[in-house]
C-alpha cells in the first residue's frame, strides 16, 4: 500500500513576524504539531466526499503579500473591517467608537493581552475533526480580537470583509476571535470575496473564526462565501456558549474549486440555544462541503439546524450534520433538517445527518431529503401562464428563500437574494 | 411496590435461559490459522480443487487487510490464531441417514431449545437444516422439497453435488475481498446452507436453519447462499441461540442472496446469541456480512431482523438493486441491554431504473448499552425514478445508554427521491402513566410500549417468528425498568 500523502512542509513556514511574542510562539508550536500530518483521502471519514477536490500544490504555500489595494468599494451602513490576504487594512476600515467594545488587530496587542489570547485560541474547535483548518493557527499573520464588555451592545452590524487577491498563487489565513461578555449583543457579518484572477493562480484561503459567548450573550453571525471559482477555501467556525446565551448563524455559500466549512458549536451552559441556517448553491464543476457539529454538553439546551443545498450541472455538494448529546445532558432538544435539490444528472449530493445520543430524556429528530422540483408545482405555475424557465427559478428561489429571508440584516439579505437570483437565472437558461 | 421491586430483582438475576453446554466429543482442529489449516479443512470436507484455490486466494487477500475500526463499538482485539477453525460432531465419518441415527444427546439439545426437528418439524411445517457447530447433522423434508425441485442442503454438500452453481454464484454478491471478515469467512467457512429455487417455483415450505454455537473456542464461519431463479419465491428463516460462555466467541458469517428476473426472496432473522452477563463479560462477537443482489428485473429482496443477542453486533444486510423495477426492503428491530453494543443497519444501492427501497429501523437501548444505526442509500447515475424511504427511530430506556444514527445518503440522479427521518426519545412518561393508572405494572407497561414501537417490523415477520420475537423482547428487557 502507498503511504498516504502528507502535508508538504512548505505549508508550515509562516510569514509576518510583526505579531507579539506569545502568538509567534503559539504558531511555532502548532506548526510543529502539524509536521507530517497525513492529508485527507477518500478513506478519511470527514473528508470522504471532498478529498478528491483538495489540491494543495507547493506553490500555494507562500503567503499572499499583505499589501495592495482592495478591489472592493463596499458601501455598507455599519462598521467595517477589511482584511486583504489575511491581514487587516486599517485605512480601509471603520471602527465603532463605543464604550465597552474594543476591536484590536493581533499585531497591536500588548504582551499580556497576547498571552491571554494565545491561551484561548483554538479552544472552540475539536482538533481531530478540523485537521486542515488547524493550519490557520500555524500560519496566521494577523487577526482581529473583538471584545465586548458585559452589557455592551453594538448598535449596527459589524462587517468583516475578507478579500483575497487571486492574481498570483498563494494562501491567506484570516483569523477572528470574538469574546462576548455577559448579556452583550453583536451582529457580525463576514463576507469572503476575491478580486483579480488570472485563472492560472491557485489560491488557498484558510479562515478560522471563534466565538465565546458568556452568560446571556446574543450573537448573530452571518457568513457569505462568494469567492471566485478558482479559490480553495477551508474554513472553520467554533462557538462556545455559556448559560442562557444565544447564537444564530446564517451561512450562504456559493461553490468553488473547493469549499469546506466546519461549524462547531458547544452548548456548555444550561438554557443556551443555537440556530444554524445554511444555504449552498453550486453549478458547473463546483464543490461545497458543510460539516456542522453541535455538542449538547449540558442539559436544558436547544439547537435547531436547517440546511438547504442545490447542485446543478456537475456540481458536488456535501452536508454532514452531527448532533452529540453528552451523558446527563437531559432535557435537550435538538432538531436538524437538511433538504437538497439535485438539478442535473451529472451533479452529486451526499448528506449524512448524524445523531449521537447518550442521555434518555431528550427530544432529537433529524430529517433529510434529496429530490428535484415537484412536477405538480411546476405545472401549477405553468398552467397560470408563467414560463417554464421562470417557474423553475421561482420555485428554486422559494426553496432557499425560506432561510435567506431570515437573515436579520436587510442589506445583506438583499445582496444574498440578488446573487442567488442571478445564479438561478443562469442555471435555468436552457430549461 | 415492594413486590414489584422484588420481582424485578428476581428477573434481573435470571440467567440466560439457553445457557448450557452439551457434552459431545468434538473432532476439533488445534487453534491457529495458516495455509495448512485451510488445506486440511478443505481436505476434511472433501472439496473439489476450485474450492481450495478460492479459499487460499481469500486467505492471502485477508492477510493484506486491516481489521476495520470505524464501527461505533469497542472490544478487545480478536486473536485469530487462538481460534480453532474446525469442529465437527464425532460421527462425521458416517453421516446419519435418518433422525434415529442422530446422537440422542444432540436431539435433546435441540429439544431444550425448542427446535421442531423431530416430528414437530412436520407439524410446524418447517424444514430444518440444523447446524450444530460446523457440520449439518440432520436435514429433513428433503423429499418434499426435492419434489418441487428445490435444493436445500448444507453448502459443503452443494460444493460436491452442484459445483457449477456454487462456482457461478459463490462470492458473486460478497466477493472475498469485500471486507476483512468476508475474506476471513471465505478462507475458512465451515458450513452453512445452500438453497436453489428453480424457475417459476414457489417454495412450498418456509426454509429454516437454526444455528447453534457449541464447543468453546470454535469460531463459527457460516456461509449461506440462496439463489432464486426467474419467477421463483422463497422465504428463509434464520434463528440462533448459544450456550453461556465466558470467552468471547467470534462469529463471522456471510450470507449471499441472488434474485433473478421476477424472483422474490424473504429473509428473516431472529438473533439471540449469548449477550454477555450483567458486567458485560463474555458474549458473542457477531460480525456478519449479508447482502442480496437483485440482478433481475422486477426482483425483490426483503430483510427482516430482530437482533437481541450478541455482545457486539456488526451487521448490515444490504440490497444491490441492479435490475430495473427491483425492490429492496429492510425491517429491523435491534435491542441492546447491559453492556451490549450494536452497530447495524443496511445499504440500499440503487443502480437500475425505478428501483425502490424501504428502510424501517427500530433501535432500543437499555442499561449501559450502545445501539447505532448505520445505513447507506445510494443512487447511481442510472437510477432513473428511483425511490427510497427511510425511517429510523430509537428508544432509550435508562440514562446510561446510547443511541446513534449514522445515515449516509448519496445521490447522483436528479429524478431519484430519498426521504430520511429519524427520531430519538425515551418511553414517554405519559404513556407509562396511562398504563399504570389502568393497573398494569411498570415492567409489563414498558414491554407493551416497546412492542408497539416495534410493531411495524414485527408484522413483516412470519407468524411463528413474530410470536417468538415478541417474547424475546420481553425477556431481553427484563430488569431494565424498576
Amino acid at each position: 500500500m502507498k503511504p498516504a500523502p502528507t502535508l508538504s512542509s512548505a505549508f508550515l513556514h509562516p510569514a509576518g513576524q510583526s505579531l507579539p511574542q506569545p502568538l509567534l510562539a503559539l504558531r511555532k508550536q502548532r506548526a510543529a504539531a502539524l509536521l507530517g500530518m497525513p492529508l485527507p483521502t477518500r478513506k478519511t471519514e470527514n473528508w470522504k466526499y471532498s478529498a478528491r477536490h483538495l489540491k494543495l500544490a507547493d506553490d500555494m504555500a507562500i503567503s499572499l503579500p499583505a499589501e495592495g489595494k482592495t478591489g472592493t468599494s463596499l458601501a455598507v451602513p455599519g462598521y467595517k473591517v477589511v482584511f486583504l490576504n489575511g491581514v487587516m487594512l486599517p485605512e480601509a476600515s471603520e471602527f465603532p467608537d463605543l464604550d465597552g467594545i474594543t476591536i484590536t488587530s493581533f499585531s497591536d496587542l500588548d504582551e499580556q493581552e497576547a498571552r491571554e489570547l494565545a491561551g484561548r485560541l483554538d479552544h472552540t474547535l475539536t482538533p481531530q475533526s478540523v485537521q486542515l483548518a488547524q493550519l490557520n493557527s500555524a500560519r496566521f499573520e494577523d487577526g482581529l480580537l473583538i471584545r465586548l464588555q458585559p452589557d455592551a451592545v453594538l448598535d449596527q452590524p459589524l462587517y468583516i470583509i475578507h478579500e483575497v487577491n487571486a492574481d498570483a498563487s498563494g494562501s491567506a489565513f484570516p483569523r477572528i476571535f470574538v469574546d462576548a461578555g455577559r448579556h452583550s449583543r453583536l451582529t457580525l457579518v463576514e463576507e469572503f470575496i476575491s478580486s483579480g484572477s488570472n485563472g492560472q493562480a491557485q489560491v488557498l484561503v484558510n479562515a478560522v473564526t471563534e466565538f465565546c459567548l458568556d452568560e446571556g450573550a446574543h450573537l448573530t453571525s452571518i457568513r457569505l462565501d462568494m469567492e471566485g471559482d478558482s479559490i480553495q477555501h477551508i474554513g472553520a467556525t467554533g462557538v462556545r456558549q455559556q448559560r442562557n446565551s444565544r447564537f444564530e448563524s446564517h451561512c450562504v455559500g456559493f461553490g468553488g474549486a473547493l469549499r469546506r466549512h466546519d461549524l462547531q458549536v458547544r452548548l456548555e451552559g444550561e438554557g443556551a440555544e443555537c440556530k444554524l441556517n445554511g444555504v449552498v448553491v453550486a453549478q458547473g464543476a463546483q464543490h461545497y462541503d458543510n460539516h456542522t457539529n453541535i455538542e449538547h454538553v449540558v442539559g436544558h439546551c436547544n439547537s435547531e439546524e436547517t440546511y438547504r443545498n442545490i447542485a446543478a450541472d456537475q456540481a458536488h455538494v456535501v452536508f454532514n450534520g452531527r448532533i452529540h448529546i453528552h451523558p446527563d445532558a437531559q432535557k435537550s432538544n435538538a432538531e436538524m433538517n437538511n433538504k437538497n435539490l439535485l438539478l442535473s444528472n451529472g451533479a452529486e449530493i451526499d448528506t449524512k445527518p448524524e445523531l449521537e445520543i447518550y442521555a434518555d430524556d431528550v427530544k432529537c429528530a433529524h430529517g433529510a431529503t434529496i429530490g428535484q422540483l415537484d412536477k405538480t408545482s411546476v405545472f401549477y405555475l405553468v398552467s397560470r401562464g408563467i414560463g417554464r424557465r421562470e417557474a423553475h427559478v421561482l420555485l428554486t428561489m422559494a426553496f432557499i428563500n425560506e432561510l435567506v429571508a431570515q437573515i436579520p440584516v436587510p442589506a445583506v439579505r438583499e445582496t444574498a437574494q440578488t446573487r442567488l437570483n442571478q445564479f438561478f437565472e443562469a442555471t435555468f437558461q436552457e430549461a | 411496590m415492594a413486590t414489584t421491586d422484588n420481582e424485578v430483582k428476581e428477573l434481573i438475576k435470571r440467567e440466560y435461559e439457553h445457557g448450557f453446554v452439551t457434552e459431545i466429543e468434538a473432532d476439533t482442529f488445534e487453534p491457529g490459522l495458516n495455509e495448512d489449516v485451510i488445506r486440511r479443512l478443505s481436505e476434511v470436507k472433501r472439496e473439489p480443487e476450485f474450492m481450495l484455490e478460492w479459499r487460499l486466494k481469500a486467505y492471502r487477500r485477508w492477510l493484506e487487510m486491516d481489521e476495520p475500526d470505524w464501527a461505533h463499538v469497542h472490544f478487545p482485539k480478536v486473536d485469530y490464531n487462538a481460534i480453532s477453525y474446525y469442529s465437527a460432531p464425532k460421527k462425521r465419518e458416517d453421516m446419519p441417514q435418518s433422525l434415529d441415527e442422530v446422537d440422542p444427546e444432540l436431539l435433546r439439545t435441540y429439544e431444550k431449545l425448542g427446535i421442531p426437528l423431530h416430528e414437530r418439524a412436520k407439524l410446524a411445517g418447517v424444514a430444518v437444516d440444523a447446524v450444530f457447530d460446523s457440520v449439518s447433522v440432520a436435514t429433513t423434508f428433503k423429499e418434499q422439497l426435492a419434489e418441487a425441485g428445490v435444493i436445500f442442503c448444507p453448502i459443503s454438500e452443494a460444493v460436491q453435488k452442484y459445483p457449477e452453481l456454487v462456482q457461478k454464484y459463490l462470492g458473486s454478491v460478497v466477493p472475498p475481498s469485500d471486507n476483512y471478515f468476508a475474506a476471513l469467512n471465505s478462507a475458512v467457512f465451515s458450513d452453512g446452507s445452500f438453497v436453489y429455487i428453480p424457475k417459476g417455483v414457489r417454495c412450498p415450505l418456509e426454509l429454516s436453519t437454526y444455528f447453534r454455537i457449541n464447543a468453546a473456542n470454535t469460531g463459527q464461519f457460516e456461509r449461506t447462499l440462496i439463489i432464486a431463479d426467474e419467477g421463483s419465491y422463497v422465504s428463509y428463516l434464520e434463528g440462533c441461540t448459544a450456550p453461556m460462555r465466558d470467552e468471547n466467541q467470534l462469529h463471522a458469517a456471510v450470507v449471499e442472496l441472488v434474485a433473478l428476473d421476477d424472483a422474490q426472496i424473504k429473509y428473516s432473522t431472529v438473533q439471540n446469541w449469548y449477550p454477555g452477563d450483567e458486567e458485560g463479560k463474555g458474549g458473542i462477537y457477531n460480525f456478519v456480512t449479508k447482502r442480496g443482489a437483485c440482478i433481475g428485473k422486477n426482483s425483490k429482496i426483503s430483510w427482516t431482523q430482530v437482533e437481541t443477542g450478541s455482545a457486539i453486533t456488526w451487521k448490515y444486510p444490504s440490497c444491490v438493486l441492479r435490475g430495473d423495477n427491483s425492490v429492496g426492503e429492510f425491517y429491523s428491530v435491534a435491542l441492546t441491554h447491559n453492556y451490549q453494543q450494536a452497530d447495524t443497519g443496511t445499504k440500499m444501492i440503487h443502480l437500475g431504473k425505478n428501483t425502490k427501497s424501504t428502510i424501517i429501523s427500530k433501535g432500543i437501548s437499555a442499561g449501559r448499552s450502545s445501539n447505532a444505526y448505520r445505513g447507506l442509500v445510494k443512487f447511481g447515475p442510472g437510477a432513473e425514478g428511483a425511490r427510497n424511504f427511510t425511517q429510523c427511530d430509537s428508544l432509550l430506556i435508562g440514562d446510561r445508554c446510547g443511541a446513534h444514527t449514522f445515515p449516509y445518503i448519496e445521490s447522483r440522479n436528479k429524478s431519484a427521491i430519498v426521504e430520511h427521518e429519524a427520531t430519538t426519545s425515551k418511553v414517554s412518561d405519559e404513556q407509562l402513566f396511562l398504563c399504570r393508572q389502568r393497573g398494569i405494572d411498570p415492567e409489563q407497561a414498558v414491554s407493551m410500549i416497546v412492542n408497539g414501537f416495534c410493531k411495524e417490523v414485527f408484522k413483516e415477520l412470519p407468524m411463528e417468528f413474530a410470536v417468538e420475537a415478541g417474547k424475546l423482547l420481553e425477556v431481553s428487557l427484563e430488569g431494565s425498568v424498576g
